[in-house]
């Protein structure tokens, strides 16, 4: 199994969701997050005084998939995710070592 | 031990409790206290070992403690309990409590138990507060009663000679630090039904009070004792029949001692309750609404009691008295104001209100008398009074005067007198929206929403917080600010999907009947059906992208709009509760309102003018291509343009390209050249991919092929797409002109693909020109705008006319790893002004460093030629 991690723009979230639940994908974790990375922040000047944007504003989305179906999660996520502009964001996966459903103990992909 | 007296117990326990929870036992907790006392007694009756005690001369009482004394305990409530002797506590007494208690807690009950002597059970009492209250609430259930009765004359005598100001003064205290743990639980989304402010400890602590202060015995005697009114009273036993019912079946569903009213055991509540949806509207909503009214009367009981320690005894709480109020008919006793008598009330019922506003100026609290005043008399607010505008004016004065610490506008909710004026209110009272995201009820939430208007009048702290401050300041009509806030909601009385548009027909006709003129009714209207538009763009579109904004000014249309439509949205935003406010939300919002300010102060893109411009040229394109394509086709395909183009490029033209884009089909570029009329210039129209570059190759490639450009304009065309109009004198020797165009094409092809393709042609710009306007020559000059434009670096280049001229300014652009979005190039006879819109290409916003700024004008101005005048004999010549 795979945890997939992906640092979206906030406007591309429902997009996200619906095309991973097209696939069948319906579970996820949404966090609001703050990015600073090569995107950097910007400031605004109102009325003579700077207003500085230091952080952007992302979306992180968390999906734990079976190996047999990463690529496709993957695709998915950075198909929805793109509008071909710098700060699309990221894409992480990392290996799961077990996924335990707490009501059922069921565990492995059954728990998924 | 007497396992048959235990299961006897047991059974009708849960015979009780299974009556209670089927709904046939009204009086559930006095039967459930009868129970107990039943058990004790029985254990009592047959225990040995509690004779012998006897016997040998050390009596005790079995006394019932906290809520079980007062004959209140729920389900799973502890059960306190008090062994008393008199003197002596003999050995023996270990042996009975085996008997009395180990079969309670095999039975898994809570049973918390103090074995004492009178002296001991007096001195702990004194010392520590938690056991005072329950001794308050003390009763005996059996053994020696005349000890339980020496025991109590002894406590009241002690507590009244030595530690009265001291117990109410722990009573005080406990109260306030208790709502400060608990928090105030009408604004909590699991309440605590006991603790919290409004939970039943409100309640306790007024029965205390009356207790220490006149010795009542029961709940009853509050109103016997004057502590409430009759009506005061009825309210009070109906909140605490509902609450404890309440309170009943969550220890029954959570099989603990849970007084917690969590999320998730809220609809499960609402059905056991016997609510049932009606009136489109869940039954957990309508349950938590109940129960939320429950509350708030509790909180009121518990200001009534707060009120009276106060009275009786100057703690702490500072002791100096108020200035007299001005008002006539209004005085101020012991911190409170108060109505000097209910005749004055009767001659000027603006009284009504006015005493609410000098409550919010001064600061000074209503008395509980007061309160009980307003409520009885709000039929003197009629529609006479209601329509008097120095009555209005008081009204709307209130608004202003409502804050966090001390809120006026809660007053007048809690007695009735602000829906006397606004009736339509009345439809938010304890409306609750049940889900994680909104906290309150939408009364409170618009009262609260006021409330964080006025917080911004403070502009200490962040520096977001300074520019609510400074927002706020421009905001001349503040008053229509304020009335959005408390109504911007009033249509969630109709629980139908779009409260927006609902509420903004609703709260016409009482804009317009508390006296707003009608540009305001407009603005009043506009900024409740579109209080969502803000937060919802801000977080669901794309606002780094320039349109967003140019579209956002042009739904707002007016910058004063703006500004109050910013401050609705954050007040309404905090008001709702942490899943919608929090420094995330806030920055995007922040950015939103900025960026759609620029675009209203440039007015270039969001004037009415430009609007109409639009609009006009839309129309046009769409007659224009109707009868080749749908009209929902050419709509949608001329959404997708910059504003910024459609106001500059004619309709005509519009169509042309739109016809170039369909033709496009995956190739890097397409042109087409026209010839205007009466004129030997071409006009060169160019659709193509946006690729970084492409503008400046465009002009590269004109110059290679001694194409001259007289003026250029650059727009980006759709998402992918750029569109690039050249007008450009033809080549010279004009019989192959075909033929040299050709050639361009295929440069252009050449230095798409290639970077370096248009090196050499770098070498043919002339190192140095001579001008002969004037006799100084002005300087080349490259001015950077950075303040203007919310998204591009606004790049002016101040020059005289030579060949390669663009190409030479784009060149540099696009080496210094800019993308020219947007460009205005045009010559006047010899002197040139040209406008660069750029971004930088490695993050795709404008250039904020200074250093590359720098670095950028450098090599512009490196880029150009030398100017020298021409000599004044060369001209004559």
């Amino acid at each position: 199994m795979k945890k997939v991690e992906a640092i979206i723009k906030p406007f591309k979230l429902d997009d996200v969701k619906e095309a991973l639940s097209e696939i069948g994908i319906y579970g996820m974790t949404v966090t609001e997050v703050n990015g600073y990375g090569r995107q950097k922040g910007h400031k605004e000047i109102y009325r003579g005084a700077e207003y500085v944007v230091d952080f952007v504003p992302k979306i992180k989305v968390e999906i734990v998939v079976s190996d047999e179906r990463l690529d496709e999660a993957v695709e998915t996520i950075r198909n929805a995710a793109n509008s071909g502009k710098i700060g699309d964001g990221k894409i992480f996966i990392s290996p799961v070592e077990q996924v335990i459903r707490v009501r059922t103990g069921e565990t492995g992909t059954e728990a998924l | 031990m007497d396992k048959k007296n235990t299961d006897i117990f047991i059974k009708k326990r849960e015979t009780l409790i299974g009556q209670f929870l089927s709904g046939d036992e009204p009086e559930f907790l006095e039967k459930h206290a009868f129970v107990l006392d039943e058990y004790f007694f029985t254990v009592f009756e047959k225990s040995i070992t509690a004779r012998k005690m006897t016997m040998a001369g050390t009596p005790f009482a079995i006394i019932a403690l906290g809520g079980y004394g007062r004959k209140e305990h729920c389900i799973h409530s502890d059960i306190d309990l008090l062994i008393l002797f008199e003197k002596i506590v003999p050995p023996e007494v270990e042996a009975f409590l085996q008997e009395l208690l180990y079969p309670l807690w095999d039975g898994r009950f809570e049973v918390g138990y103090a074995v004492r002597n009178i002296n001991e059970c007096l001195e702990m009492a004194f010392e520590r507060f938690d056991i005072l209250t329950t001794i308050l609430d003390a009763r005996f259930i059996c053994g020696a009663s005349l000890i339980y009765t020496g025991f109590m004359e002894k406590f009241r005598s002690d507590l009244a000679a030595k530690h009265l100001k001291h117990t109410l003064n722990y009573l005080y205290e406990h109260g306030e630090k208790r709502h400060f743990d608990f928090g105030d639980s009408t604004y909590l989304i699991a309440p605590d039904l006991k603790s919290g402010f409004g939970g039943l400890r409100d309640y306790h602590t007024l029965l205390w009070y009356a207790k220490i202060k006149s010795g009542i015995k029961t709940r009853r005697d509050l109103e016997y004792y004057g502590f409430l009114s009759h009506l005061e009273y009825l309210s009070l036993t109906e909140s605490l029949t509902d609450i404890w019912k309440i309170r009943n079946f969550l220890h029954s569903i959570t099989k603990r001692k849970c007084d917690t009213l969590y999320f998730e055991y809220q609809t499960e509540l609402a059905g056991l309750l016997g609510y049932r949806f009606k009136n489109r509207q869940p039954d957990v909503e309508r349950f938590l609404g109940d129960l939320h009214k429950r509350l708030d009367f509790l909180k009121q009981i518990n200001q009534i009691a707060f009120e009276d320690i106060l009275g009786t005894t100057r703690i702490g709480k500072g002791t100096i008295e108020f200035r007299p109020t001005k008002i006539d008919g209004l005085v101020i006793k012991k911190r409170r104001l108060h109505f000097s008598n209910t005749v004055a009330v009767l001659q000027k019922p603006d009284l009504l209100l006015k005493i609410f506003l000098e409550s919010g100026l001064r600061k000074i609290p209503l008395s509980i008398e007061a309160r009980r005043i307003v409520s009885e008399f709000l039929h003197l607010v009629d529609d006479e009074i209601k329509n008097n505008l120095a009555f209005i004016k008081i009204f709307k004065k209130i608004m202003s005067l409502s804050y966090w610490e001390f809120n006026v506008l809660n007053v007048m909710l809690a007695t009735g007198i602000l829906e006397k004026l606004i009736p339509e209110f009345s439809a938010l009272v304890n409306k609750i929206q049940y889900n994680h995201y909104h906290l309150f009820p939408v009364d409170k939430h618009s009262i609260r929403c006021v409330q964080i208007i006025n917080s911004f009048k403070d502009h200490s702290g962040s520096a977001t917080k300074s520019l609510y401050y400074s927002v706020f300041n421009e905001v001349r009509n503040k008053n229509i600010l304020f009335f959005t806030a408390l109504l911007h909601d009033i249509g969630k009385s109709d629980p139908a999907k779009e409260h927006s548009k609902t509420g903004a027909k609703i709260a016409k006709p009482i804009f317009e009947r508390f006296g707003f003129n009608s540009t305001e009714v407009k603005d009043a209207v506009f900024l409740i059906e579109n209080h969502l538009i803000l937060i919802k763009t801000a977080t669901r579109r794309d606002i780094s992208d320039e349109e967003t904004a140019v579209y956002m000014a042009h739904k707002i249309g007016k910058i004063r709009l703006l500004r109050m439509l910013y401050l609705l949205t954050v007040a309404d935003s905090q008001a709702t509760g942490p899943k919608a406010w929090n420094e995330w939300t806030e920055n995007l919002l922040k950015d939103l309102f900025l960026k759609t300010m620029g675009i209203f102060k440039k007015g270039e893109l969001a004037s009415k003018k430009s609007q109409r411009l639009i609009d006009k040229r839309k129309k046009n394109v769409i007659r224009l291509l109707k009868e080749k394509w749908r009209e929902d086709e050419i709509n949608t395909q001329l959404e997708s343009m910059p504003k910024r183009y459609l106001v500059h490029v004619p309709a005509q033209s519009i169509a042309g390209h739109i016809k170039l884009y369909r033709n496009l089909k995956g190739k890097d570029f397409i042109w087409q050249i026209s010839k205007e009329n009466n004129s030997d210039i071409r006009t060169v129209s160019i659709c193509g991919k946006d690729k970084p570059g492409f503008y400046s190759k465009i002009a590269g490639v004109f110059f290679l092929n001694n194409l001259d450009i007289i003026a250029s304009q650059a727009y980006s065309f759709g998402e992918e797409h750029v569109m690039d109009i050249f007008k450009v004198k033809p080549p010279k020797d004009r019989i192959f002109e075909k033929e040299k165009w050709e050639k361009a094409q295929e440069d252009l092809v050449h230095a798409i693909n290639d970077d370096h393709f248009l090196d050499n042609a770098l070498d043919k710009i002339p190192q140095e020109i001579q001008v002969s306007s004037g006799k100084n020559p002005k300087p080349n000059t490259v001015r950077i705008d950075n303040e203007i434009s919310s998204f591009f670096t606004i790049i002016e280049v101040f020059t005289y006319d030579f060949p390669g001229l663009l190409f030479s300014i784009t060149n540099s652009l696009y080496r210094s790893h800019t993308n020219v979005n947007v460009a205005m190039v045009a010559t006047k006879v010899d002197q040139v002004v040209d406008v660069f819109y750029v971004k930088s290409l490695a993050n795709d916003a404008k250039i904020e460093s200074e250093q590359e700024l720098a670095l950028i004008k450098k090599a512009i101005l490196e880029s150009l030629p030398h100017i020298t005048a021409k000599e004044m004999n060369n001209e004559k010549s």
